[in-house]
This record gives C-alpha cells, sequence and structure tokens, in this order.
C-alpha cells in the first residue's frame, strides 16, 4: 500500500487543492469562476444603468437639473480616490507574485484607507442631500422651517377652519412637514424651451413637465426625484460593493500578514483585485453619468 | 518553479503607474469635457464624449490591472459576452420604450 503510494507520489505545490491535476489548471478555474461571477454583476449593474437609460431618454432635462445639484468636485474626487486604490491593490497582486509579505500588507492597507476615504465622501453627499431635502422618500428628508416672510402665506394657505385653532403655531410651520422631497428649480425646463434652439423637449418632456401649457413645478420636481431615487440606489448598491470590498480586504490583509502568497500561489489577491477593479469601473461610469449631465448648461 | 514565477510577471511598475496616469488624466479630461457645450453637435453629444472617455478608461483597467490582455481566451469570452448580453437588454428595453408613442399602440 504505502510502496504504491509513494510510486505514485510527485510534487506537490502547497497551495494546490486536490481536485486539480496542477497550480495552472486550478489558476484557470478560479479565473473563469471570478469572471463568471463578475459578468452576473455587469447584469445586476445593468438593470439599474437600463432604469437610468429608460428615464433619462424620457426626462433628460430633468436629469440635468438634479445632476447639477450635485457636487462634481466631491465625485470626481472620489473617482480619483478610487483609481489610486486601484493602482494600489494592481500593485498588491505584483508584490503578491513576487513573495513581498511587507509590501503586500502595506498596500492592502493602503487601499482599505483608500476604500474608506471614498464611503467617508460618499456619506458627506448623502448627509447634504437629506439637509437639502432631496432623499426621495417622504419622512427620510430634515425638515425645513418655513422662512420668517413667508409664514404669513402659510397661514392664509391654511382652509379657515384650522386658522382658527391653530393660527398662533405658525412659527411651528415646515414647508415639508412629512420631510417631503423638495424641489422647486424648473430653470432647465424653462431653458429648453427658450434659449437652446439646438436642445428640444422629448415627447415624454412635453407631456410631463407641463399642465394647460404651462411648466408645472409639481410634475417637473416628480422627474426630478426619479434621477434621485436612480441616484441613490446606484450609489447605495456601488457603496455595498465597497464595504463588500473592505471585508475581502480586511480577509486578504490576514492572510497576507500570515504570508500565504507568493508566486506559485497568488490567485485570492488576484481574484480580490478583480473584484476590486470592478467596483472601480462601475464608478468611472456612475461619475460622468451621474454626476456631469447638465455642466454644459451651467453658463 | 521559477519558470512558472516568471510566467506571471507580465507589467512592472512603471506601466503600473503609466497606466494609473492614463486614468487620471482620462478623470480629468471627462470633467472639462462636461463643461464645453456640445449641444452644437446634436444634444447629447456631451455624454456620448463621456462615455468614450469612460470605455477607454475601463478598457485600461480591464486589459492590464485586471491582466485580461494576458489571460485565457475563455476569459476574453466571459468579459466580452457580458457587454454583449447587457448590449441586447439595453436594446431591446429600448426599441420598447422609443417606439411605444408610434404605431398601434400610441395612445
Amino acid at each position: 500500500m504505502s510502496a504504491h503510494y509513494s510510486d505514485k507520489f510527485v510534487y506537490h505545490e502547497p497551495g494546490l487543492q486536490h481536485q486539480f491535476e496542477d497550480m495552472g489548471q486550478q489558476e484557470e478555474s478560479v479565473s473563469i469562476g471570478m469572471w463568471m461571477f463578475l459578468a452576473q454583476e455587469i447584469m445586476f449593474f445593468g438593470g439599474l444603468f437600463t432604469a437610468y437609460l429608460v428615464f433619462r431618454s424620457k426626462y433628460p432635462m430633468a436629469f440635468a437639473a438634479g445632476s447639477n445639484h450635485l457636487d462634481a468636485f466631491w465625485g470626481g474626487l472620489n473617482t480619483i480616490v478610487l483609481i489610486v486604490s486601484s493602482l494600489t491593490m494592481a500593485l498588491t497582486v505584483y508584490y503578491a507574485q513576487k513573495g513581498n509579505r511587507n509590501m503586500q500588507v502595506i498596500l492592502i492597507l493602503l487601499t482599505m484607507f483608500f476604500g474608506m476615504v471614498f464611503l467617508g465622501v460618499k456619506a458627506i453627499e448623502y448627509t447634504d442631500k437629506f439637509n437639502h431635502g432631496i432623499v426621495p422618500v417622504a419622512g427620510l428628508n430634515r425638515k425645513v422651517k418655513a422662512a420668517p416672510n413667508a409664514e404669513h402665506e402659510v397661514a392664509h394657505e391654511k382652509p379657515c377652519y384650522e386658522v382658527e385653532h391653530g393660527g398662533a403655531e405658525v412659527e411651528h410651520e415646515y414647508v415639508n412637514p412629512h420631510g417631503e422631497f423638495l424641489w422647486t428649480d424648473c430653470s432647465l425646463a424653462k431653458l429648453a424651451q427658450d434659449h437652446k434652439p439646438n436642445s428640444y423637449l422629448t415627447e415624454a418632456e412635453r407631456i410631463g413637465y407641463y399642465s394647460n401649457g404651462e411648466i408645472d413645478a409639481n410634475k417637473f420636481r416628480d422627474k426630478v426625484r426619479i434621477f434621485f431615487w436612480i441616484y441613490f440606489i446606484m450609489t447605495g448598491l456601488h457603496a455595498l460593493h465597497m464595504i463588500v470590498g473592505l471585508g475581502l480586504m480586511t480577509w486578504l490583509l490576514w492572510t497576507a500578514w500570515k504570508g500565504n502568497y507568493n508566486g506559485e500561489y497568488y490567485m485570492p489577491v488576484e481574484m480580490s483585485g478583480l473584484y476590486w477593479h470592478f467596483v472601480d469601473i462601475v464608478w468611472i461610469f456612475l461619475f460622468p453619468l451621474l454626476y456631469l449631465l447638465g455642466r454644459h448648461f451651467m453658463h | 518553479m521559477s519558470e512558472h514565477h516568471e510566467d506571471h510577471q507580465h507589467m512592472n511598475i512603471p506601466k503600473y503607474v503609466g497606466i494609473f496616469a492614463i486614468l487620471i488624466v482620462g478623470t480629468i479630461l471627462t470633467y472639462f469635457a462636461a463643461t464645453i457645450d456640445l449641444d452644437w453637435i446634436f444634444p447629447g453629444a456631451n455624454t456620448l464624449v463621456a462615455l468614450l472617455i469612460a470605455f477607454t478608461k475601463m478598457t485600461c483597467v480591464m486589459l492590464f490591472f485586471m491582466h485580461v490582455y494576458w489571460s485565457k481566451r475563455m476569459i476574453w469570452l466571459a468579459a466580452v459576452a457580458s457587454f454583449f448580453w447587457l448590449a441586447i437588454m439595453f436594446s431591446y428595453t429600448m426599441q420598447d420604450y422609443l417606439t411605444r408613442s408610434a404605431g398601434v399602440f400610441s395612445s
């Protein structure tokens, strides 16, 4: 028995799983599995990009108006932060192949640092949207008190039977008592209508922004709200991927610290890298498609 | 074993930094291209330019950071096919939405 076994014994790399013939076959299988996963991730985000495509093709001006409210500085900064983290991730793979443990650990820590900077900037942006009352779900926004000079108007808008009882509470009026979506600016619809001979309102816009032949601020607001739904779902799902990526990096940091990876066995680093680069690629598309739509209308 | 090792070192640090520089330049270019009004070409030309830059950046990341350039044909197939499926989803969805205002189903 043991003689038979030793006859068959060949050199066996420490990283080789028993079901594979050799490291080459293992690496190929692992890569194909990861790329199948990434292909379904592309379809996952693809559904949201399709929603974006449908609604933007219907209401381009409302999307441009919503986009102009996003801060392109933070979006651009986050793009650069993610590209730097992609570089550190690619270099992690490079040093894993070299078997350089210290550089791996340093670069994984840097990648995690930039990932957290990204999420921090995202938190700043979300806070700003919350304060401006443009989170699309009623109840999620900060309630904004009416300006003092608007108090009289609010009082007059009340039905007569309510003013009798609650007239003294006028100073507590909110413009959005339930945290509703706040949007009053429909200037881009006006711009497209008047001053941009080469721009046009789509058929959906000619129906969707107007009532009785006038631009209706409330109808325009509802279309802007679609943009912000898509903005929050897409960036939210992307941020969730960043959080998952940070979890992956934590595990990678631990295994790299133990010195698991070298020129023969580095696929976990390479595959985590593929995931990280994928998340970067999604942001490369999200940045121009969400932040920069209406910049060229701003002068 | 050392032979195997060298198989996988296609990139070196200057090359990685070079790709990184292309990505940074692409990001800055995206921003400034968005501030120029290109609607005189056709409405939405700005988005086309932004997407062209984004596709270039994506290609750089996929080929060199994700090492697709040196990967097996099967990996190329997975990478390209996912975009082909995406194109099917976009085109079949849009051929519905863009034609709803015409023909027998218009309201």
